[in-house]
């Protein structure tokens, strides 16, 4: 019985050896941080990793829900053989990308916001590229070094539940949301989430930033509930917590999916003659600077252009393809059935920062 | 000459470490410092990688207030203006209540189980440590699909005429100061109760029998004997849970209740990393002040008991009071164990109809183990030098290092994180965004856990026997493996166990440092339950709840 605890002992000791050997590499830096002055002496490490070639690996950070993308992953691993490695870091994935610029991790960026692509090629965290295929894109929803390119839209609107309201009753237009009528009648989103930061520089573009600010300062009092996503306002709706709700389009062809609690309708709001129309946003990829996996992310590019691979990528999450060769399916509305809010989507990355301060500034909290 | 090095090279590095940067380090050099090593001096190489475990384990939370230094007065400003203050009411409001709550529970169940004629007390003994085997945060999951909007209740109620005319709308909002409250008590509660009961079974029956003769009633003997004597049981339970409800993030952020952990947690996901470290500062503070308070009022007052007229304590009939008792008993027990263990078999059940234990989910599993497993590992190595040192040299710089090795343990797993993510983005990139990272928190994390076990083995072994083997000309490191190692294993062990178990449980820290592609089952249960998708999230965290039933029987022991 000893003897049997020994071996065991021993065979503990010896697999544990090569953790040891990897803690004690680490000892001696950390140690050293601790006197506060060696950084230039350990940042030379820095670079070791990026120069790997072809690796068969792929590392995607992606902002969209993961069950929008993980179809999509696989396909793509089961038609080139390339292992993919997702990271799923919602809004945070941004941030991390330039947490990390100075040892890159990421090789392709799915974003759900034009605005945070255009914002990292505007910080210089993104890599020009020319896949094939990039044609079929119209130049309005790529980037002008095609680091980024959009593949697909939605649209913000009002999403309902029919049991609780009519649409004759619902408001029509974005700016009604601060009337005390509807106080404590609506969900929105917290202020760091990508459609809504995207849908204030609109309005931005649209009123000016004092009026903007009212508005949402206004509106955050008014909202019965500010919640983490689009899909907790989508259920909650849907379940008749709340009237109605400031989501994505898909979002409410989401909801008349479920098997329960899809009595939901909704209005594209802001369609009047003189009235700015909905505001669009769209999804697409963006190229990370000195991607650890820089041929792999090539590849995923030229694959992502596929027509059929196109229209995966707005299957999953019911959203409308940029590309009006591709067919959109079947129940997203598309994008030439209602007036749009004019401001070109790459103007988003410029004000993407000022954006988030604005909204800071006038009480919403980016989180929870 | 490399023994003399060894020891003057880390004699210097904690106090240094410690002189500019910290309250915490503070705590560690209060008094003067000197080692009394009364002629023994410990190996060089034995010193030497306890005092690197020591710093090890320190490092990333001293690096966070160092890095908090450099935030600058505005951001410092900014923050003590608008965020803190709400973060301070948030999160004393929390601790003070849950602590009250779950002391006052825990401390109730145990005398009533332990002191009255309770119907089947024996086994109530071990039914009611059980909610220790459900992690708060999966706890949260079962009342969210319970009681959360659109839940069970809520459809009932909706449907049912003669619920929403006699009580109006459904009432109950989890996501609330109320919800969360109501879930860390329910879960925290067992320690307490575990202590707490420990006490109630060693307490002489012979200071309750005079008493008695005083003519004190029951409740009077349970106020002024009784609970003077589970004063330190009350305070160690105490303090367990008050570090429990700042550090926790898993539940606290599912009942989308913002604490400073949560907080500092939702600055890192924005990147704000500076900003965390400044709520890290106060949330470290904040941990000390605690530490200070239950050192203070342990030092202000002591019982004694003598031991040479020990008589087991009596069994006083309850009465009247039988049938209450008994309710009360089993609600707790209702809605700690039997209410979240049937909705997570009852979601498990349509998870796996779903088709939810895919080779994905197996995949997650072993993620899961492998990185537990890795940390369970380096905990059983590193605890041992560490404590092998304090207990057969011990001096005051022994007594640092083992102090040293607590400060992840103390603080919540976001500032472990945050740290880790620092020291490894910045100076050792190689392996930034490797699972190593997970498994380095881990072991920061839960080292004291394997130190208390193997430290609790330790003690029984005499320092004679390993004098003896030294004096029958065996070299130190010799007698530590053929003689001290053979005898302690099962504490090693069962230390390595609730590692692993820890750090399955463990979400916070797993959550900020997984690298793409590498998910495990409690971040598993965290995404799925903010998609709503229950049926994905109930079968891992039922696998979670199984395996910390493993080192339950170690708990109900050591207590």
């Amino acid at each position: 019985m000893n003897k049997y605890l020994k071996a065991l002992l021993f065979s503990l000791l010896a697999l544990s050896l090569f953790v040891v050997a990897a803690c004690g590499s680490d000892s001696e830096p950390a140690e050293e941080t601790s006197d506060s002055e060696p950084v230039e002496e350990t940042s030379e490490e820095t670079g070791e990793e990026a120069t790997a070639e072809e690796t068969g690996e792929l590392v995607v950070y992606s902002s969209r829900n993961e069950n929008f993308v993980n179809a999509l992953l696989e396909k793509f691993t089961k038609d080139t053989g390339i292992e993919v490695k997702p990271l799923h870091a919602g809004d945070n994935a941004v941030s991390r990308i330039k947490g990390e610029a100075s040892n890159v991790q990421a090789d392709v960026f799915i974003s759900n916001d034009i605005g945070a692509l255009e914002n990292l090629r505007l910080e210089g965290l993104l890599e020009e590229s020319s896949p094939e295929g990039i044609e079929s894109i119209d130049e309005q929803y790529r980037a002008d070094d095609n680091s980024w390119f959009a593949l697909s839209a939605r649209t913000r609107v009002l999403m309902y539940n029919k049991d609780l309201i009519t649409e004759e009753e619902m408001p029509k237009s974005i700016k009604e949301l601060t009337d005390p009528k509807w106080e404590g009648d609506f969900a929105i989103t917290r202020g760091g989430n990508g459609g809504m930061i995207g849908h204030v520089s609109a309005l931005r573009n649209e009123w000016g930033d004092e009026k903007t600010k009212e508005w949402i300062q206004d509106v955050k009092d008014n909202a019965g509930a500010i919640l983490e996503g689009h899909g907790d306002i989508r259920r909650a709706v849907g379940a008749g917590e709340f009237t109605f709700g400031l989501v994505n389009n898909y979002y409410y062809h989401q909801q008349l999916q479920e098997p329960t609690d899809n009595n939901v309708g909704v209005i594209y709001p802001d369609q009047g003659e003189d009235e700015m129309g909905a505001v669009v946003n769209a999804a697409g990829v963006g190229l990370v600077k000195d991607a650890p996996n820089s041929q792999s992310a090539q590849v995923f590019l030229d694959w992502i252009l596929q027509p059929e691979n196109q229209r995966e990528f707005s299957y999953e999450s019911l959203e409308v393809p940029i590309n009006p060769e591709i067919e959109a399916v079947e129940g997203a509305a598309s994008i030439s059935d209602y007036k749009t809010h004019d401001m070109p989507l790459s103007e988003l990355g410029e004000v993407w920062e000022d954006t988030r301060e604005l909204i800071e500034q006038a009480g919403l909290d980016l989180d929870l | 000459m490399s023994q003399h090095q060894g020891n003057d090279k880390n004699n210097r590095k904690p106090n240094q470490v410690g002189d500019n940067m910290s309250p915490t380090s503070r705590r560690f050099s209060i008094g003067n410092w000197f080692s009394s090593n009364k002629g023994s001096r410990p190996g060089g190489i034995l010193f030497l990688l306890a005092a690197l475990t020591g710093l090890l384990m320190s490092i990333p939370v001293f690096y966070v207030v160092w890095r908090s230094l450099f935030a600058g007065t505005d951001r410092w400003m900014r923050l003590l203006d608008s965020r803190i203050p709400q973060l301070i009411w948030n999160t004393i409001s929390l601790t003070v209540m849950v602590t009250l709550f779950a002391v006052s529970i825990g401390v109730l169940l145990a005398w009533i189980v332990n002191r009255t004629s309770l119907p089947g007390r024996k086994m109530w003994q071990w039914l009611l440590a059980l909610p220790l085997v459900i992690p708060p945060y999966v706890g949260a999951v079962t009342y969210i699909i319970v009681f959360g909007p659109r839940g069970w209740l809520w459809r009932e109620w909706r449907e049912s005429e003669w619920l929403l005319t006699t009580f109006g709308e459904y009432p109950i909002n989890v996501y609330s100061f109320w919800g969360i409250f109501f879930i860390l008590t329910l879960f925290t509660y067992p320690y307490v109760f575990l202590i707490a009961s420990a006490s109630l079974r060693k307490m002489n029956r012979n200071y309750e029998e005079v008493a008695r003769s005083q003519g004190m009633t029951t409740s009077q003997i349970f106020w002024k004997v009784n609970i003077p004597f589970l004063r330190p049981a009350i305070g160690a339970g105490a303090i367990l849970i008050a570090l429990y409800v700042l550090s926790d993030f898993g539940a606290i952020a599912m009942m989308r209740y913002t604490t400073f952990t949560a907080a500092i947690y939702y600055q890192m996901g924005s990147y704000d990393n500076v900003s965390a470290t400044v709520l890290s500062v106060v949330l470290i503070a904040l941990t000390l002040i605690i530490l200070w308070i239950e050192s203070r009022t342990k030092k202000k007052q002591s019982y004694y008991q003598t031991s040479n007229t020990f008589k087991e304590p009596d069994i006083l009939p309850l009465g009247k009071w039988k049938w209450p008792s008994f309710l009360f008993v089993c609600i707790t027990f209702f809605f700690a164990i039997v209410l979240p263990i049937i909705v997570l078999v009852y979601w498990s059940f349509l998870g796996l109809q779903a088709g939810a234990l895919d080779s994905r989910f197996w995949g997650y599993a072993w993620n899961s183990v492998k990185v537990s497993g890795m940390a369970a590992l380096i905990c059983m190595l590193l605890a041992l030098p560490v404590v092998y040192l304090r207990s057969r040299y011990p001096s005051r710089v022994s007594a640092i290092i083992e102090k040293l090795s607590y400060a992840g343990y103390a603080l919540p797993g976001v500032i472990v994180a945050l740290g880790i993510i620092f020291i490894f983005n910045q100076y050792i990139p190689v392996l930034y965004n490797t699972f190593y990272l997970v498994a380095i928190a881990f072991v920061i994390r839960f080292l004291p856990q394997a130190m208390q076990s193997t430290d609790a083995s330790l003690s029984l072994i005499s320092p004679r026997i390993d004098e003896a083997a030294r004096s029958l000309g065996q070299p130190p490191w010799k007698v530590m493996i053929t003689v001290i190692i053979p005898s302690i294993l099962p504490g090693i062990l069962a230390g390595g166990a609730l590692v692993f178990v820890s750090s399955i449980k463990e979400l916070p820290a797993t959550l900020l440092l997984r690298p793409p592609g590498f998910d495990t089952l409690a971040v598993r249960i965290w995404v799925e339950t903010s998609e709503a998708i229950y049926y994905m999230a109930a079968p891992a965290a039922l696998l979670i709840v199984i395996v910390s039933i493993i080192p339950l029987r170690y708990l109900l022991k050591k207590y």
